[in-house]
This record gives C-alpha cells, structure tokens and sequence, in this order.
C-alpha cells in the first residue's frame, strides 16, 4: 500500500491543471519525484511541489496507491485524469475535469465538483458527497459519446446536461438536476431523486428513471402506461419519437 | 546554393530508373547535371530517394475545411503540438490546422498539394488559408459544374462563351482547373432535390449532367489546360452507382486531348465503384471500373482510399451529405453558394466490423491492384473524406504487401470475402509503381510533369529520401518497414533546400501557389461578362467588385500560362 497526501501550500486563486494527480502517475515514486511533475497554473509551468506539500507512505503499484487531498482545491483542475486504478480521496471543493477519461479506480469527494467531472469517463467510481456542476459525465464539446462506463453518484444536486451524449454506464444524482438530464443520450442509465425539467430530449437509446417532479416535459415522448422498476410503479415514456429513438423515461 | 545527393536508390519511373544508384545534383532550387566541389554533401547511403509527393486530390483548404474544424471541436484535440522555435502550433487528425497541413505533408515527403475544390465566391478564403501553409508548394481546383453561367451556356451550345467564363473564373478564383462536383445536383439541392443519372435534366436550366460534362470537357481542351476535367460523379456513395461512372468515363470518347494526358479524371473512384441495390446487397464493382481504365487512355483515377477510425467527410455535393447525415444520425453543416454550387460536412468514424465500411475499404485497394497502369490511379485518401492524408503510408504498405492485406482482412468484416475480390488478388506493387501513384503518375495527370514528380535536369529540387534500402528489403514481409519509413521520411528537400531531415521539421519556406492564366480572345470575353453583370446585378448577394480573388492574397504565385486552341471533336 502507497498513501500519498496532498495539501496545498498556499491559497491557490487562480486556474490551474494538474492532470498528474492520479494513482497511475504516483505509484512507485518517491516525495522527490512526485514533487517534481509537471503542474500548470495560469500559463505558467511549475512542479506539483511548487503548489502542494507531499507525503508519501510506502510504495505500491497504481492499484494500491491511494492518494489523499487535504484542503481547499476549488481551482485545481482534472485531477485523476485517465486515471485506470487506485483510490482518491478528495477532503475538499474541486474545480472542473475530475476523473475525466478515467477507466478505473475510485475518486471520492468529501465537497463540491465543479462542470464536467467524469467526462468521457469509461469506468471506475466516482463519488461524490456534495454538489456537481454542469456536465456531469457528458461529453466534451463536439464529442459524440459522454460516458461509456462505470459509475457516478452525487449525493447532493447537479446543474444542467447531466449524463449528455452518454453512450454507457450508469449516473445517480439523489438531489435536484438542472434542465435537461440525458440529452442526445445514446446508451446508459440516469437515476435522478430528486426534481428535473425536460429530461432525455434528443435521446435514442438509454434510460432516466426521475423519482421527484418533472417542471417541463419536452413533447416528444410517448406515453407507454405504467410500469414497476425495482418495486416503484412509474409512468414509462419512449422517444425521443423525432430521432426515431428507443430511450426509456420512468416518471414517478 | 548547391546541393549533392550521393549513393542514393533512386526510383524516378518517368525517366526510366528504377532503383539505380545515381547522383542528384541541385542548383537554385532545380535540379542540374552537375554542381560544383564546393556543394553542401547528403549521403543517402543507399537509401530509397524519390522525387517530392505530389497530390492531386486533398482537401486542405477553405471554406468547408473550416467548417469540418468549427463543427469538430473533438477533432481539434488531437494531433496537439505546442509551437517550436521553428514551427507554429499544430492540432486535429481529420481537420488539422492550417500549419499542420503543411507540416505534415512535409514530414511525409511531400512537397506539392492541391485543394481539390473551391467555389469561386469562397476562393478567398481558400486563398487565405493557403497563404498560411507552409513549405508545400499548392493549388486549387475551381468547381464548375453547376455553376449558373455554365449551365446557361452549355444549353445554349456556346462554347465560345463557356471558354471564355471558365478562363474568368480561374482568374476570379486564381484557380488551377476544372473541378464538377455531381454536375446539375449542387443546383438542385437548393430544391431539396437531386439528379440520378446522366440524363436527368437540371429543372429552370434544362440542360442534363451528360451536356454539362462534354461541354466542360471541350472547353477544357479548347482552352488547353494543364489538368482535364476533374469529376466527382453523380450518385456517389449510392449503391449500384459504378454504372454511372462508367457512363460518365465513356463521355471522355466524345472529346480530344490537347496535351499528352486524360481529358477526364474521375476522383475518388472508390466511392463510385459501388454494386448492389441497397446497402443490405451492396458489393465492391472495383473490377468494373479497373477493367475500364485498363481498355481506355482517355480517362485516369484515384482511390479515395478509406482509412478505418474517425473521417470528416467534406464535399460540394450537397444531397449525398444530407443522406449520409441521416443514415449515420451524424452531425451535419450544409451549405449553398448561391449561383454556383451546394456543400455539406458530415463526421464518420469507419469501423472494421460494419461490413458495409469493410466492403468500402477493400473496394479502393481493389482500384489500386486491379488497374494494371499505375499512372492511371493515383493514390490518395480524399483527404479527409476517406481518412486524413498522414495515412499514405498505411495505404502504400498495403499496397505494397499481400501479407498486410491478409493480416488486416483478417481483422474486419467477412463480408469483404463475398463482396469482394480483394482477398484472392496476390499483385504486390514495387518502388516504381508506388513513385507513379504519388509522384510522377500525379505529376502527369495534373498536367506538371514537366517540373513535377520527377528528378530529371530542369525539374523543382524536390527530393525526399526515406530510411529503406530498396535492394534489402522485402517489402511484402517487412510491411511494417515500409510504413514507418513512408510516415516520416529522412529528409525532404524543397525547392533545394533541406525542409524535414529524420522526420522533424528544419525550415519553413513559404511555397508557391499554381494558377492558370488561360486566355481567350477578347470579344469572347466581353460577350460573356455581359451575362456575368447581369447575374450580379439579379441574383448575388455581393458586388462584381469585390468577387475577384486579387494579387494581393497569393505572394508567391506560379503562373502556368494556357489559352485557346480549335478544339478537334470526334
């Protein structure tokens, strides 16, 4: 087992990028060398040492490698980027990209993420204890798949286009989404406790199960009856009929 | 400035040497007969040198190009390199940067593109993004097809006036030649509408593609340019359509060369060698249209070559954009410019296991195997509509190996078994052949064999040496050698000068950009721009004034010179 801590050495105001916070990138190496990769801040390079205080436990392999951030991260940036196994646990607020493109592992958050976190991720866990921002695991602009595996969970609420262009995988937001949740969705599973509006506009395959009330629904959608999941009776919706689509929409 | 090749392989088919050991000796950017002692010194040590790649048929340029990066800003997150003291900035795979395009291309030895089509009205903006190329020398094809003015004259059966508009608008579009996209349909996309054959006739016009291609082909020839008519057919990408192209190939009969080369080249023939009804019984007709070529020296092609993984695909025929946006739920632009023609981009991703793709990638190796002279296919990849361009290396060591193409066929669709013949063709191509399909071969049916893709004395000093030894390698079992070695060359040398040596940019001269001044007699002119005024003053939506590409936006022009010549019809 490797257990890295993160903390940050001063207040950090303004943008910056540290895709080499992730378990792939620490496993193995020592304070000295984590401390020596790269970080961006502004458009200035600098070392993750020249940002963060490090303490490295132990050695181990990316999968054994867990990594804990203590502090303040609302500006800090794709943080487990790619990242294909191990543990982040994340004591804090953090900025947008988290866990982007991940394939593995698991990223935890005590706080709040900023827009896009887990965006185009393929799989691994992310959980997430307070709020998320706008494009929870969608794709970034232009990108035809969003997610395409594993799972994230938002204890709290989430802003708009949650899950948009998701082609797989499975996203649960116990509180409030903002306007439309699984847009253009091609695949993969949506569960929103709370409430929404214009849910799975544009979708053709995929499922969004909302337990809460829908403020507007988008009139594309074909009312099939009603139809229990997992004990809970909901009304069951098809479409989006314009694209010819087979998307479910559960609606409590 | 001189400069000495020594102890190179050199392969230059168009003046019959064909691996031999030879000397190149470079003087003011041409290629001499000898310099003197005090010549800068390049051992090639035996390794493979060619003239520099010329392609004839590459998207690079314009306004569609821009569109395909505006619509792609996935696209735009690959292919990242921060700028160099030397280079600037580089990003996209399928629509990269302008300095990427010629960066890359030099990378790959190459060292003259053009821009296979232009409307007159967006010529600018092809214009400015050229300007902004770097190292290779380029042109741009300017669509005529159904453009207003054309259709008027061709109903009218004045030839002397389609000459004269043709002439008009290369300069108007600083233009290299003569480039129809679906003749009739870019009109009758602005209906929702499109031609299927040959013979539909173009509604308010009332002329039919059959008319517009002859005449556009006699004026061609009337007007004596360096490059045929350049066809995108009617019906691409429609299954059963390989019977439109070879309709179209036989029009070429009707009409006489002026000059030692095709009076037609069809384009992107893979796209236009399709059988079948429907995509469910869609097969490859390559063997067709090979077997044409092979009986006829009128008409020349190339393979538009399909690169499997993600493509933007781009082009003036606007209802095959509309059809494939629809089949694919894909992302769509489509455009109309007004009196001349329609466009439409549209992202695929071809995929090994859908049969239809796979059927589509053996069909282009067909056309490169199956016509037996190589000067009468020229590779390319239809640059991005096939896959982008830094994929010829994948496409020559294909070509170049049946044990490759077992390999790859392995890997996609059965389908390429029954629909096509590609598995049971054992033809491996040689140096030669493949220096015809990307250098000479190119060089000569642009009409630029004369300075182009070959190495004897008064050609452009444009060399490029790859890091193979010919007579030590076996191209059909170390395919992987050839393919790396064709990606990056050791050196590539334009206009004399040392522009990539091991794969990595050393200079960044400014190419030139070819256009045909073709002249006309005057009252010819004069009688044609009567109708052109009238046209602007009626229907555009910008002034005469302001149409004409102006000096200023090309600084380092090359002016091939043409003009009109009695045209002989058979």
């Amino acid at each position: 087992m490797q257990i890295v801590t993160i903390k940050p050495t001063k207040e950090i105001k303004i943008s910056t990028e540290v895709e080499n916070i992730s378990p792939d990138k620490f496993a193995g190496k020592t304070e000295q060398e984590i401390k020596s990769l790269e970080a961006w801040i502004g458009n200035q390079k600098m070392t993750i040492g020249e940002l963060f205080s490090v303490k490295v436990e132990g050695s181990a392999p990316a999968a054994d490698t867990k990594i804990v951030m203590e502090g303040d991260f609302s500006r800090v940036k794709r943080i487990g980027e790619g990242m294909t196994a191990g543990l982040v646990i994340i004591n804090g607020n953090v900025d947008m990209h988290l866990g982007a493109k991940m394939s593995g592992g698991k990223i935890s958050v005590k706080g709040n993420v900023d827009s896009w976190a887990g965006r185009e991720m393929k799989g691994g866990e992310l959980i997430i204890e307070g709020n998320a921002g706008y494009y929870l695991g969608a794709g970034y602009r232009g990108e035809s798949c969003g997610m395409r595996g594993g799972k994230i969970t938002v204890m709290g609420n989430a802003l708009d286009f949650v899950g948009e262009h998701m082609c797989g995988g499975e996203i649960i937001v116990n509180g409030n989404t903002g306007i439309l949740p699984g847009l253009s969705n091609n695949g993969g599973k949506i569960v929103i406790g709370g409430n929404t509006s214009r849910p799975g506009s544009e979708m053709s395959k995929g499922t969004i199960i909302v337990n809460g009330t829908v403020d507007e629904m988008m009139p594309v959608f074909k009312l099939e009856g009603n139809e229990a999941v997992d004990g809970v009776t909901y009304k069951k919706y098809t479409g989006d009929v314009i694209v010819n689509g087979k998307g479910l929409l559960y609606i409590k | 400035m001189e400069l000495l090749i020594k102890n190179g392989s050199v392969y230059d088919p168009s003046n019959g040497i064909n691996g031999d050991k030879a000397d190149i000796s470079i003087k003011d950017g041409k290629i001499v007969d000898k310099v003197s002692s005090k010549a800068t010194v390049i051992d090639a040590g035996g390794r493979l040198v060619m003239a520099g790649g010329v392609d004839a048929h590459s998207h690079i340029a314009g306004a569609k190009v821009n569109v395909g990066r505006i619509m792609r800003p996935e696209d735009t997150r690959s292919g990242i390199k921060p700028r160099t003291k030397l280079t600037r900035p580089t990003t996209g795979y399928t629509v990269p940067n302008v300095y990427a395009m010629g960066y890359r291309y030099a990378q790959m030895g190459y060292t003259t593109v053009f821009e296979a089509a232009q409307a007159i009205m967006k010529a600018r903006h092809t214009h400015e993004e050229l300007e902004e190329i770097p190292i290779i020398d380029k042109g741009a094809l300017t669509l005529f097809g159904s453009n207003w003015p054309t259709m008027d004259f061709v109903r009218e059966k004045n030839m002397d006036k389609l000459a004269a508009y043709i002439s008009w608008g290369l300069l108007a579009s600083r233009g290299f030649g003569v480039k129809v996209v679906n003749p009739g349909g870019g009109e009758m996309w602005g209906f929702g509408k499109n031609v299927t054959s040959l013979d539909d006739v173009v509604p308010n016009f009332d002329v039919t593609p059959r008319e517009i291609i002859v005449s556009l082909m006699k004026a061609n020839e009337m007007l004596g340019l360096p490059h045929s008519v350049h066809l995108h057919c009617n019906n691409l990408g429609k299954p059963g359509n390989y019977k439109t192209t070879l309709a179209s190939m036989e029009l070429a009969d009707q009409v006489k060369a002026s000059r030692d080369r095709q009076v037609l080249h069809v384009t992107h023939l893979l796209f236009n060698s399709m059988g079948g009804t429907n995509w469910g019984d869609f097969e490859s007709k390559a063997d067709e249209v090979a077997n044409y070529l092979n009986n006829h020296d009128n008409v020349t092609g190339d393979m538009g070559q399909m690169i499997f993984g993600s493509a933007t695909t781009m082009t003036a025929d606007g209802p095959v954009q509309y059809a494939n946006a629809k089949l694919m739920h894909a992302k769509w632009a489509n455009g109309d410019v007004e009196l001349e023609d329609a466009s439409g981009v549209v992202p695929l991703y071809y995929i090994k296991q859908v049969s239809v793709y796979a059927i589509m990638w053996a069909t282009g190796l067909e056309l490169g195997l199956l016509t037996k002279d190589p000067y009468k296919m020229l590779l390319t990849t239809d640059h991005p509509n096939g896959g982008p361009f830094v994929n010829y290396s994948e496409v020559i060591a294909l070509l170049m190996s049946n044990k490759k193409r077992q390999e790859e066929i392995k890997t996609v669709h059965e389908a390429v078994h029954s629909k096509t013949r590609l598995p049971g063709i054992e033809r491996e191509l040689d140096f030669s052949e493949i220096a015809i399909m990307t250098r000479a071969g190119t060089a000569k049916v642009l009409g630029l064999l004369d300075t182009k893709g070959h190495l004897g004395v008064g050609a452009d000093a444009d060399v490029s040496i790859y890091d193979i030894k010919p007579d030590q390698i076996d191209p059909s079992v170390e395919h992987a050698k050839i393919k790396s070695a064709f990606s990056s060359a050791a050196y590539t040398i334009k206009g004399g000068q040392v522009v990539v040596k091991d794969g990595q940019i050393t200079a960044t001269p400014m190419g030139r950009t070819y256009w045909v001044d073709a002249r006309v007699p005057e009252q010819h002119t004069n009688e044609m721009m009567k109708d052109i005024v009238k046209k602007f003053k009626n229907y555009y939506s910008i002034q005469l004034a302001n149409y004409m590409v102006q000096d200023a936006y090309l600084t380092h022009p090359k002016v091939v010179k043409a003009g009109a010549i009695p045209v002989e019809v058979r």
